[in-house]
């Protein structure tokens, strides 16, 4: 199989990274009458397919799972999900020849072998769903020329697709038809109906392509929201150790505080970030992040670079092919890391200390949201593309490591994410390695220790322009109003 | 606990929102109090005190213990809602389990022992592998009570702990209770006076202190005996006459066929694993016929309700007729929803979004928790003849999860009621409530059995809260 996006003439490549509209209410008109009456087949019962089944099913569609015969007969958590909700379960024999469309929510890396399995099973004419692209984008799975070929994914993790349908609500959701694969040209139509069956369209729905997904989630995961996250935590512990702040301490800054940080992202990005600071602080940490920006911007470029070349998906299949063997050795040394070592002390931190002791935090948020947010654009993917692969899931990734630090983290997050923060990681300490040896605790550990907190007028108005000019700024806010709604009480 | 506690002049401000002011108040070690009072006016902030939240304005606090052990519906709110937090980003794919019962119980346990026999006593003994977060209500809410117990505590602060226990558990609590009173002096929050342990020394009575304010007005000695009927007295207030708000005629539900029942369950089965809660149940509610449903914790109440509101995922397996749907025919279950009603504890615990109280009633005309479509004239107009009618008119744009959990109850009735449901499910509605507001409730309800249009469907424990109109019973019995 060959990369599927390489293939494509540049003026077609550019024109699919570009490819990302915000959909208006009224074209979701139809409801889920494009998927009334027919059979959907789900495979896979993880928190995604479990989550969207049971939206799917209480929107009127009729939804069963398709799973390996060794997950039936063993009982598995995949047959438990399944079963313990009412669903039917079978066998593909049993299930993919009867399905009208078949929804592939298993992992990226078991994509090719059960497409390969599934496909054969298929009924002419018949539509298969992904919610990611890597399958057909990057290891250039071909479907058969009858199929009908489109993605349906909803930005949020599987639990909060469920809690926010039951509610009345939805998430926001990207829908794509694969061009390739739509003979019947129904391929939109069933991805709306799909998206109003899971309540997407109440949140808001991107009309996008697979390669665009792709090549932004890609980036996404592997920079700012695993990567940058990943670097900061051991970075920022090392330096405090190393200048005396307790350990527990230290720790428990880092755990907790990027989940505290960027929930002020999530409400108003980073602008609303910054401000959270007094305005010395903020000051140095625009500064920092400038600092960091300029260190940091050829390494985002050369992984927007080989993500767009297909250097990566080739690298990360080679190791998929040897057993992850780079990929598990360094799982095994991130658990051994001092930050992953050192439990969470016990001591009270105030919201505000999260910010006023992790500056040097907020900067990486910042420069890491940013530099992905500008390489993504540049590189062809649109603002809107960019935006919900870069700050709007960071602080889905802060909240992991809230509750489970960096190993579980990586241990729980897709594989291509996994890899990618790898990478990201390797490159990114040495690198940094000069600018942290200017580092001290007054802006990671201990705070600033000034008399008064007065700053230059001119130097403050220039950073809050600058802070409220970036695109970022602006593309979130219309997409934060659509979401509006979401807000829930902390 | 070696010495008393002393509240001199004290004002206490929480989060800018509520405030106790000028506070006096003093436990002996020996004493044990129960603190009663009107909705809003603090009862749970009090007992917050003792247990070192809030800030201090003005006055006294001394003698507070270090190891305070503290059972509330707040403090379970906020536990629960921190395990639900514990969701998997986008890029994982993996159900959160969330933390065991086991682990909840006996991580930091002072007394491993104590905490055991209790696990036996409370019957959890079956649920030590299962996730917190899917206990029930009134499961969840012992391990609470396992918890503060067996940590030692110098003071024991239990807020209302009796509700949502059936009868054997609270014979059992009570009975617990009373063995510790020698070494452990509590201060209880109660809305029931019957539920007043005989070991209670001493009762404090809270009333509102101006908008967002409480102060302590009685304290009363149980031994004497006129002062403590006077405060009885208190809390059965007559309430106003009631007339229940017209719904929106623009959002007229369709009409049902009133010689089909509106539910029938046929052999209604729920099951987890091999573990059978509701067996082969067999169920029919017509029009105009209403239904008291009792049962023991764990009895499967909400399932078969959930089975109703099309809430619970068996509901596709199972025979089940709502509202002139056969389930599981394409239906989708805002067809369902639209029929019904519904107030519950755990509904009051999902709705966290951030909205006023007067959306928080309009909400009912969308069956959404929030606020997702922009409402009309009417249907605002309509909200605010219940506001009024709760007595909560001047709260109309304040947040809802502001408020106290009693004046959140009752807007979620409202909402419940809004739009004239064909059914109306109400799950032990009265839990948490204080008198007043219990009486207020079930005048309500009672106006809405004497009415046409409404079918009640009532959930509770309390033999003593019984509704006129109410004339058709079914008893669930835990399947063991």
């Amino acid at each position: 199989m060959a990369n599927y996006f390489n293939t494509l003439p540049l003026r077609e490549q550019l024109a699919q990274l570009a490819k990302c509209r915000f959909m208006d209410m009224s074209e979701f008109a139809d409801g889920v009458e494009a998927l009334k009456g027919k059979k959907m087949v789900v495979v896979g019962c993880g928190a995604q397919g479990l989550n969207q089944g049971l939206n799917l099913r209480d929107s009127g569609l009729d939804v069963s799972y398709a799973l390996r015969p060794e997950a039936i007969e063993q009982k598995r958590q995949s047959w438990k999900n399944a079963t313990e909700n009412g669903f039917t379960v079978g066998t593909y024999e049993d299930l993919i020849p009867t399905a009208d469309v078949v929804l592939n929510l298993t992992p990226d890396k078991q994509h090719t072998s059960v497409v390969k399995a599934v496909m054969p099973l298929m009924k002419e004419g018949a539509c298969l769903s992904y919610s990611h692209g890597f399958n057909i984008v990057e290891e250039g799975m071909q479907i058969r020329d009858d199929l009908t070929v489109i993605m349906v994914a909803p930005k949020c993790p599987g639990s909060e697709v469920r809690a926010e349908y039951v509610r009345g609500f939805g998430v926001p959701t990207l829908i794509a038809v694969h061009e390739d694969n739509d003979p019947k040209g129904e391929g939109l139509a069933l991805a709306k109906a799909y998206a109003v069956g899971t309540g997407g369209h109440k949140a808001g729905v991107l009309m996008s392509s697979f390669i665009a997904e792709v090549k932004s989630d890609l980036m996404g995961e592997q920079t700012i929201l695993c990567g940058m996250l990943q670097t900061g935590s051991i970075l920022c512990f090392d330096k405090m150790v190393e200048e005396g702040i307790d350990a527990g301490y230290a720790s428990k800054l880092i755990q907790y505080g990027w989940e505290t940080i960027t929930e002020a992202l999530k409400y108003g990005g980073v602008t609303n970030m910054l401000d959270r600071l007094s305005n010395p602080a903020k000051i140095k940490a625009f500064d920092l992040s400038e600092e960091l920006k300029v260190i940091m911007r050829p390494l985002y470029n050369k992984h927007q670079d080989d993500i767009i070349d297909g250097t990566f998906s080739r690298v990360m299949m080679e190791d998929w092919a040897n057993d992850d063997a780079n990929l598990l050795k360094w799982r095994a040394e991130t658990a051994e890391t001092n930050f992953e070592k050192t439990p969470a002390g016990d001591v009270e931190i105030s919201e505000q200390e999260f910010f006023d002791n992790g500056i040097l935090m907020v900067a990486m948020v910042k420069a890491g949201v940013e530099l992905a947010f500008e390489t993504m654009t540049a590189a062809g993917i649109i603002a809107e593309s960019a935006y919900y692969e870069s700050l709007h899931e960071t602080p889905l990734i802060a909240n992991t490591i809230a509750r489970k630090k960096l190993y579980e983290m990586n241990a729980t997050i897709s594989d291509t994410a996994e890899y990618g923060c790898y990478l990201y990681n390797h490159a990114c300490v040495p690198l940094l390695a000069d600018f942290m040896k200017g580092i001290k605790t007054d802006v990671i550990g201990k705070g600033l220790s000034v008399e008064d907190n007065g700053v230059d007028n001119a130097r403050l108005i220039e950073v809050n322009a600058a802070l409220r000019s970036h695109p970022v700024e602006a593309v979130g806010a219309v997409l934060r109003g659509h979401m509006a709604d979401m807000k829930k009480i902390v | 606990m070696d010495s008393r506690i002393c509240l001199e002049n004290l004002s206490v401000n929480f989060d800018e929102r509520f405030r106790l002011n000028n506070i006096d108040w003093t436990i002996e070690p020996s004493q044990h109090w129960v603190i009663t009072g009107t909705n809003g006016s603090g009862k749970s902030a009090l007992a917050a005190v003792l247990a070192g939240v809030g800030e201090i304005e003005s006055g006294q606090l001394s003698g507070l213990p270090s190891r305070v052990g503290l059972v509330s519906f707040e403090a379970q709110a906020e536990l629960i809602a921190k395990e639900l937090k514990k969701d998997d980003a986008d890029i994982m794919d993996v159900i959160a389990i969330g933390t065991p019962v086991q682990e909840m119980i006996f991580e930091n346990c002072a007394d491993p022992e104590l905490a055991a026999e209790l696990v036996e006593k409370f019957g959890l003994s079956h649920l030590l592998d299962r996730a917190f977060r899917k206990l029930s209500t009134g499961e969840t809410r012992k391990v609470m009570l396992i918890r503060a117990l067996s940590s030692k505590p110098d003071l024991l602060i239990l807020d209302e702990p009796f509700d949502g226990l059936d009868a054997d558990t609270l014979a059992m609590l009570q009975q617990h209770l009373a063995s510790i009173i020698d070494t452990t002096p509590m201060v209880m929050v109660l809305n029931r006076f019957d539920e007043m342990p005989s070991f209670i020394t001493h009762v404090a009575y809270l009333e509102k202190d101006g908008h967002d304010g409480g102060k302590l007005a009685f304290k009363v000695d149980r031994n004497d005996e006129s002062a403590f009927a006077e405060l009885y007295q208190l809390l059965h207030l007559k309430t106003t006459d009631l007339q229940v708000p017209e719904t929106d005629p623009a959002s007229k539900l369709p009409a049902l066929d009133p010689q089909q029942p509106l539910v029938k369950l046929t052999d209604a089965t729920i099951k987890y694993g091999d573990t059978v809660i509701v067996d082969k149940l067999n169920w029919t509610i017509e029009p105009g016929k209403h239904w008291q449903l009792s049962g023991p914790n764990g009895s499967g109440k909400t399932g078969v309700l959930s089975l109703i509101t099309g809430d619970h995922p068996q509901c596709y397996v199972n025979d089940i007729f709502v509202f002139g749907f056969q389930r599981g025919n394409g239906e989708s279950i805002w067809q369902i929803k639209q029929f019904i009603g519904y107030v519950s504890t755990a509904l009051q615990w999902e709705y966290r979004v951030s909205v006023s109280c007067k959306n928080v009633i309009i909400s009912g005309f969308y069956d959404s928790i929030g606020m997702y479509t922009k409402s009309t004239d009417n249907q605002k107009k309509i909200a605010d003849e219940w506001l009024a009618l709760l007595g909560m008119s001047d709260r109309a744009d304040q947040p809802f999860n502001k408020l106290s959990y009693g004046d959140q109850r009752l807007l979620l009735i409202a909402r419940a009621m809004v739009k004239h449901p064909p059914l109306l499910i109400l799950d032990e509605p009265c839990l948490g409530l204080d008198d007043m507001n219990r009486q207020l409730v079930l005048a309500l309800i009672e106006k809405i059995c004497a009415g046409k249009e409404t079918t009640v469907l009532y959930v509770n424990h309390h033999a003593e809260d019984q509704i006129a109109g109410i004339e058709h019973y079914l008893a669930l019995k835990k399947n063991t």
